[in-house]
C-alpha cells in the first residue's frame, strides 16, 4: 500500500498542480476583482465625497484685512502710519501638543509668560476654525530667521506679515489721535453679524481719540481669499480673492507743529491745551500732557508699560486734560460782562466803587477780591466794566453775577457751549457745569443759594468746563457771536467734510454789535495796557505776554483765570473773608485768540491754556497762548502784519502815555 | 484511465513537439531571458519610475538611485537565469543551512534599522538583509523536498516541510520583522499548497486560523498591531493619529476619480497630506493623480507578470521548478496584494511596499532575485510556454 503510494506518478502530480495553479490563479482573479470594486467604489461611486474631503483638507477660504485709513494733519503730515511687522502665529487645529510646541518656540525665542497667557486667552474666543491666533508680535530679524530654520519642527507655526499703525509722532498727538489695541472680547460681543464679519481679519481697534471716533471710516472692508494650504498649514498658493477695501484716509484739522509748539510751550507742566479755528471750528491743536506712547498699545502693552502708566497718580498720563472739566475762573468774567451788557445789567460806562471785597445787602459776610489777596490792599477802587475784565477786578462780577441772577448768566452762556458738548467728532469729551437752579435741584437736591451765583459769576463754585470748552466760547468770542462747533475732521479721502444744517447751532445775538468789539477791546488789554501812573490800571498779562515781546506784529485778545487753593499763603487760608472752595485747585488758565483789533485780519486762531498746579493764569498760562498763536499766525500761517501796521498806543484809552517801568510789579503777574 | 490521459498528454505533446518553429527566435534562448516576463517587468518598472517622479515631487536624484537600483535588479535577474535550475536544486539544502546560520549571526551581531533588528553590517559588504534572502530559500527548499515525494503529501511530508519553513520564519520573528516572517512562511505555504496538501488540511488550517486570531489579537498582538485592526475596521476612531494615514490615502484615492487630477496635480501628496508617499502609500498618490483607469493599468501590468509566472510554472520541466515557480509568483502577487489591498483600506495597515514602484533599492534588487529564478526555471522547461 505504501508502495504504491511511494511511486510517483508525475502526470497525476502534473495534473494535480496544474490544478492548484488554476485554482491559485482563480483566488488571485478575484482578489484583483475585488481591489477593482474596492477602487472603484472609492474612485467613482464615492468621487464627490473624496473630492471635497480633498479640496477641504487644501482649501481654506480666509479673511484678508483691510489696510487701516491713514490720518494726516491738516499740512498733509503723516499722523498715523501702517507699517508691517511680523508676528508669530499658530493654528491651534494643527498641533498635538500645545504646551510642547510653546515650549519649543520659548527655546528658540524670547517668549513671556505673560504673551503666552494672553496667547492662552485669545484661543479662548470666538474665532474661525484653522485660524492663526498670534502669539508673538514683531519679531526681530533674528528670530524670524531661527523660526524659520526650526520651521519643520513646529507645524502648524507661521511668521505672518501684518500691517499695524505706528504713530511717528509717538506721545505728541496721544489723546487726540488716540490709539488702536487689540479688540477685546466686550467689543466683540457689541458687534452683530455683519461687523463680526467685517472684523474677520482685524486685530485692532481704535480705542480712543480720533482712532476710535472715527473707526467706521478708518477701518474698511474685510476682503475674503481661498488659500492652499499643505498639511502642516503653510499657504502654498492663492486661489481666489476678493480684495478688501481699504479705510478712508483723514485729514484732521489738527497741526501737527502746532501741537509740538503746545507741547513744548506747556514745558514740564501737566496741562493742556485747545486751540480751535474761529472759521471753522477745527481744533488746531488738542494737546494734554503728559502724553504717553500710543505704539506701545497697538501690539499688546505689556503689564509693566501699562501699570507704569496707571499708577502714576500725580502725572496720570492716560487721563485727558483737553476734554477734562476744571473751574474756569476768571476766563468766564468776558461772557458773564457780554451777559450784563446784552440783559442791561450794566453798561459800557457803569462805573461801580470797589472796596476789595463785595456783600450782599444785610449780610455780613464778605466776598473778597482773589486777585488781590497778596496784593497792597483795597480795592480797584472806581471800575467799569472794561477795567474789571483786564484788570480781573472780582467785586464787579459779583455784584453783575448777583444781579443778573444764576438764570440768566446759564441761559447766556449756555449759547457758548459751556454745560454741554459743542464738538462734532470729539464724543468723549466731558460737558463739565453750567449751574443753574435747576441742575443743583436735580443733582444735589439742594436749592440755590445767592452765594452759589456769586462764585458762578467768577468762574468757580459749581461752575466747571473743559479747555475745549473754553476754547470754542473763546472762538464764539473772536468771531463775535458766530458759533462755530469744534470738530477734528476736516476730510475724508481729500473731500472736505462739511456738518449738515442739523449740526449748525443759533448764534449768540447781541442787540448792540458795539458791544462785542468793547469785549474784545477789554480783552486785548488783558494782552496789551501796559503798566502807567494809575494804580492797578495794567492788563493782567501785559507782563508777561507784550511786555516780554515788544516787536509783537499783531494784538491778541486774552484773559487770564487762575483756581488757587494748593498755594494759598496760610494767612489767606485763615482768613474768613475769603470762602475757599475744595473744588479751587490752583490751576492756570488762559483763553486767548488773534489777531485782535485787526482792521483787515479776522481772528485765526483761539486757544484755551490749561496748566495744572500752574499758580499764575496770566504767567504760567499766558506764555504759552502766545506761544501757540504767535506760531500759527507767524510761522504757519505766515501772515505778514509789518503791512497792517496801526498805532501802537490805541490801547492807553484812560490816562497817561508814560509807562511805569520800575514799578514795583509784586502783584502783578496776578489775575 | 490511462488511455485518457494518454490521448492527452499525447495531445499536448503533440502542441509542444511544434512548438520549436513557432519559437520566437533562438535568440532569447541563447542569453536565457524570456522577452515576455522581460517585457512586463520593464514597463512596471518604467511606470514606477514615472509615478515615483511625481511622488517625490520632482527629486530626481531620487529617481535616478531607483533607476540605477532597477539596472542593478536586471543584471541580478540575468545572471541567475544563466544558471540551470537543477543548480539551484542541488545547492537548495546548502543554502538553507547556511541561510540559517546567518539568521542566527544576526540576532548576535545584526543591527537594528526601523525596529527590527534584521540588518547584518559585515565589514567590506554593502549592509543587507538576509531574511530578505530566506523568502527565496524557504520555498526553493520546500520544493527540493516535496517535489522528490509523491504528491499529495502525506502528514510527514507536510510537518518537515512546515518545519522547513518554520525554523527560519520563527527567527525572522526573533528579529522583530513580523511582515517579512509573514511572507517566507506564506511562500512555504504556498509550495504546500501547490503539491497538492489536502482539502481537508486546508480547510482545518484555516478554521484554526481562524479561531487562533481572536487568541492572537487578545494576548499575543502589540499595541500598534491592535490599533491597525482596530483603525482597519473603523480608521476614525482615531483620525489623526493610527487613522490618519488610512484616511488621508482614502481621500487621495476617491478625489483621484476615474481619470485622476493628471501628472503632479495631487494635491494630497503635493501638500504632503499622504504619508509615506514615495514608499508604502505610493499607489495613492497613482490613484489620485491617474485616477481608476491608472491604477487598473497597474494591476494590468502585475497581472501580466503574474500570468507570466503561472505560465512558466505550468510548463515548468519538473515538480521543483513547477512548486519554485508557483510559489515565487504567488508570493509576488501576495506583496502587491497586500500593498494594494492596506492602500485602499481593504486590509489592515502592513508596512510592505508597493513592488517594483516604491522607492527602495534593496526591495527592488531582492524581487529580482525571485524573477531570476523565474526565467531559469523557464529556461530549463526549454522555453516551453502555452502559447
Amino acid at each position: 500500500m505504501t508502495g504504491k503510494w511511494q511511486l510517483k506518478d508525475r502526470e497525476e502530480e502534473r495534473r494535480l498542480f496544474a490544478n492548484r495553479l488554476l485554482i491559485a490563479m482563480i483566488i488571485v482573479a478575484s482578489l484583483f476583482v475585488a481591489l477593482t470594486l474596492k477602487l472603484f467604489n472609492l474612485q467613482v461611486t464615492q468621487y464627490d465625497y473624496f473630492a471635497s474631503r480633498a479640496d477641504g483638507n487644501r482649501l481654506h477660504s480666509q479673511f484678508v484685512p483691510p489696510a487701516r485709513g491713514l490720518i494726516y494733519d491738516r499740512s498733509g503730515q503723516l499722523l498715523a502710519d501702517n507699517q508691517p511687522i511680523f508676528n508669530l502665529s499658530i493654528v491651534r487645529e494643527r498641533i498635538e501638543d500645545l504646551d510642547e510646541t510653546l515650549a519649543l518656540i520659548a527655546s528658540l525665542i524670547e517668549l513671556s509668560e505673560e504673551e503666552v497667557s494672553q496667547f492662552k486667552e485669545r484661543l479662548l474666543r470666538r474665532r474661525v476654525p484653522f485660524s492663526s491666533v498670534p502669539l508673538r508680535f514683531v519679531l526681530s530679524e533674528d528670530e524670524k530667521a531661527r523660526i524659520a530654520v526650526n520651521a519643520y519642527r513646529l507645524p502648524g507655526v507661521s511668521i505672518d506679515p501684518q500691517f499695524v499703525r505706528t504713530y511717528p509722532f509717538d506721545d505728541l498727538n496721544a489723546h487726540a489721535l488716540g490709539y488702536v489695541s487689540e479688540i477685546n472680547r466686550d467689543e466683540l460681543d457689541l458687534f452683530d453679524e455683519e461687523m463680526r464679519e467685517n472684523y474677520g481679519g482685524t486685530n485692532h481697534i481704535g480705542k480712543s481719540g480720533v482712532e476710535r471716533t472715527y473707526e467706521e471710516l478708518l477701518h474698511g472692508e474685510v476682503g475674503y481669499e481661498v488659500v492652499e494650504k499643505n498639511n502642516r498649514g503653510q499657504v502654498m498658493r492663492r486661489l481666489e480673492r476678493t480684495d478688501p477695501v481699504a479705510g478712508h484716509n483723514l485729514t484732521l484739522y489738527l497741526e501737527n507743529r502746532l501741537q509740538q509748539v503746545a507741547h513744548d510751550a506747556l514745558g514740564e507742566h501737566r496741562g493742556a491745551v485747545v486751540a480751535i479755528d474761529p472759521s471753522t471750528g477745527g481744533i488746531l491743536a488738542m494737546v494734554s500732557k503728559p502724553g504717553f506712547d500710543p505704539n506701545l498699545f497697538v501690539t499688546g502693552i505689556s503689564s509693566k508699560d501699562y501699570s507704569a502708566l496707571v499708577t502714576d497718580n500725580i502725572n496720570t498720563p492716560l487721563f485727558d486734560r483737553s476734554v477734562n472739566p476744571y473751574p474756569p475762573a476768571s476766563t468766564v468774567k468776558p461772557f458773564i460782562g457780554l451777559a450784563g451788557l446784552q440783559h442791561g445789567f450794566t453798561d459800557r460806562d457803569t462805573v461801580i466803587q470797589d472796596p476789595g471785597y463785595f456783600r450782599l445787602p444785610g449780610v455780613r459776610y464778605r466776598w473778597g477780591d482773589y486777585t488781590l489777596r497778596t496784593a497792597i490792599g483795597g480795592g480797584h477802587g472806581e471800575t467799569n466794566l472794561q477795567r474789571a475784565i483786564y484788570q480781573s477786578c472780582d467785586t464787579f462780577f459779583y455784584d453783575l453775577g448777583y444781579r443778573m441772577g444764576i438764570e440768566t448768566i446759564h441761559s447766556f452762556l449756555s449759547q457758548f457751549g459751556f454745560g454741554q458738548n459743542f464738538a462734532l467728532d470729539v464724543g468723549y469729551a466731558r460737558t463739565g457745569v453750567l449751574p443753574s437752579k435747576d441742575w443743583k435741584k436735580r443733582t444735589r437736591n439742594e436749592p440755590w443759594y445767592p452765594g452759589d451765583t456769586i462764585n458762578s459769576s467768577i468762574g468757580q463754585g459749581y461752575m466747571w468746563a473743559t479747555p475745549l470748552q473754553l476754547a470754542t466760547a473763546t472762538a464764539i468770542v473772536a468771531n463775535k457771536g458766530k458759533v462755530v462747533r469744534p470738530r477734528m475732521l476736516a476730510a475724508v479721502d481729500g473731500v472736505p467734510f462739511e456738518p449738515s444744517e442739523s449740526m449748525l447751532m443759533p448764534d449768540v445775538q447781541i442787540d448792540d454789535a458795539e458791544n462785542w468789539r468793547y469785549i474784545e477791546d477789554s480783552m486785548t488789554m488783558v494782552v496789551h495796557r501796559p503798566y502807567s501812573d494809575v494804580f492797578r490800571d495794567y492788563g493782567t498779562a501785559y507782563e508777561a505776554i507784550a511786555r516780554s515781546d515788544r516787536d509783537m506784529a499783531y494784538k491778541m485778545a486774552g484773559k487770564s483765570g487762575s483756581a488757587q487753593v494748593v498755594s494759598i499763603d496760610q494767612d489767606i487760608l485763615q482768613s474768613t473773608d475769603i470762602d475757599v472752595s475744595d473744588l479751587n485747585k490752583d490751576h492756570a488758565l488762559f483763553i486767548a485768540y488773534g489777531p485782535a483789533q485787526h482792521p483787515s485780519i479776522e481772528p485765526q486762531i483761539a486757544v484755551a491754556v490749561f496748566v495744572e498746579n500752574g499758580q499764575h493764569g496770566s504767567s504760567v498760562a499766558g506764555p504759552v497762548a502766545k506761544a501757540v498763536i504767535d506760531a500759527y499766525l507767524l510761522d504757519i500761517l505766515q501772515i505778514d502784519f509789518t503791512a497792517f501796521e496801526e498805532d501802537p498806543d490805541a490801547l492807553l484809552s484812560l490816562t497817561s502815555e508814560q509807562v511805569f517801568e520800575d514799578l514795583d510789579h509784586a502783584g502783578h503777574d496776578h489775575d | 484511465m490511462t488511455s485518457l490521459t494518454n490521448s492527452r498528454d499525447f495531445v499536448r505533446q503533440s502542441k509542444l513537439d511544434l512548438a520549436p518553429q513557432r519559437r520566437i527566435s533562438g535568440f532569447w534562448q541563447v542569453i536565457r531571458i524570456d522577452p515576455v516576463l522581460l517585457l512586463g517587468l520593464l514597463l512596471l518598472c518604467l511606470y514606477g519610475l514615472f509615478i515615483l517622479y511625481s511622488a517625490t515631487d520632482g527629486d530626481v536624484e531620487t529617481v535616478r538611485r531607483q533607476a540605477i537600483a532597477m539596472c542593478v535588479g536586471f543584471g541580478v535577474m540575468a545572471g541567475m537565469a544563466q544558471l540551470n535550475i537543477q543548480f539551484y536544486r542541488r545547492w537548495a539544502p546548502s543554502a538553507y543551512v547556511a541561510g540559517l546560520v546567518v539568521l542566527g549571526l544576526v540576532l548576535l551581531i545584526g543591527v537594528d534599522k526601523n525596529g527590527a533588528r534584521s540588518w547584518l553590517d559585515l565589514p567590506g559588504l554593502p549592509s543587507f538583509q538576509p531574511s530578505e534572502l530566506l523568502k527565496f530559500i524557504v520555498p526553493m527548499l520546500v520544493a527540493w523536498y516535496l517535489g522528490s515525494r509523491p504528491m499529495p503529501p502525506s502528514f510527514k511530508h507536510i510537518f518537515w516541510a512546515g518545519l522547513i519553513t518554520l525554523i527560519p520564519a520563527g527567527l525572522i520573528i526573533l528579529q522583530n520583522d513580523t511582515g517579512t516572517a509573514l511572507m517566507v512562511t506564506m511562500s512555504g505555504i504556498f509550495v504546500l499548497l501547490l503539491a497538492g496538501l489536502r482539502w481537508r488540511i486546508v480547510f482545518a488550517g484555516l478554521v484554526a486560523a481562524i479561531i487562533a486570531s481572536p487568541v492572537w489579537y487578545l494576548f499575543l498582538a502589540l499595541p500598534h498591531q491592535k490599533n491597525r485592526i482596530l483603525t482597519f475596521f473603523d480608521p476614525y476612531l482615531d483620525p489623526t493619529g493610527a487613522g490618519y494615514n488610512i484616511i488621508q490615502s482614502q481621500i487621495a484615492i476617491g478625489s483621484g476619480g476615474l481619470y485622476g487630477k493628471g501628472y503632479g496635480n495631487g494635491a494630497q501628496s503635493h501638500l504632503d497630506f499622504i504619508p509615506e508617499s514615495n514608499t508604502d502609500f505610493i499607489l495613492a498618490v497613482l490613484a489620485e493623480e491617474f485616477g481608476l483607469l491608472g491604477v487598473l493599468l497597474l494591476v494590468a501590468l502585475y497581472l501580466f507578470v503574474i500570468i507570466r509566472g503561472a505560465n512558466i510554472a505550468l510548463n515548468a520541466a519538473d515538480m521543483f521548478g513547477r512548486l519554485l515557480a508557483g510559489s515565487l509568483t504567488l508570493t509576488f502577487f501576495l506583496y502587491l496584494f497586500v500593498n494594494m489591498g492596506m492602500v485602499t483600506g481593504l486590509l489592515p495597515v502592513i508596512g510592505l511596499p508597493l513592488p517594483l514602484i516604491s522607492r527602495g533599492g534593496t526591495a527592488v534588487v531582492t524581487l529580482f532575485i525571485g524573477f531570476g529564478l523565474l526565467m531559469s526555471i523557464q529556461m530549463r522547461s526549454g522555453g516551453r510556454s502555452a502559447r
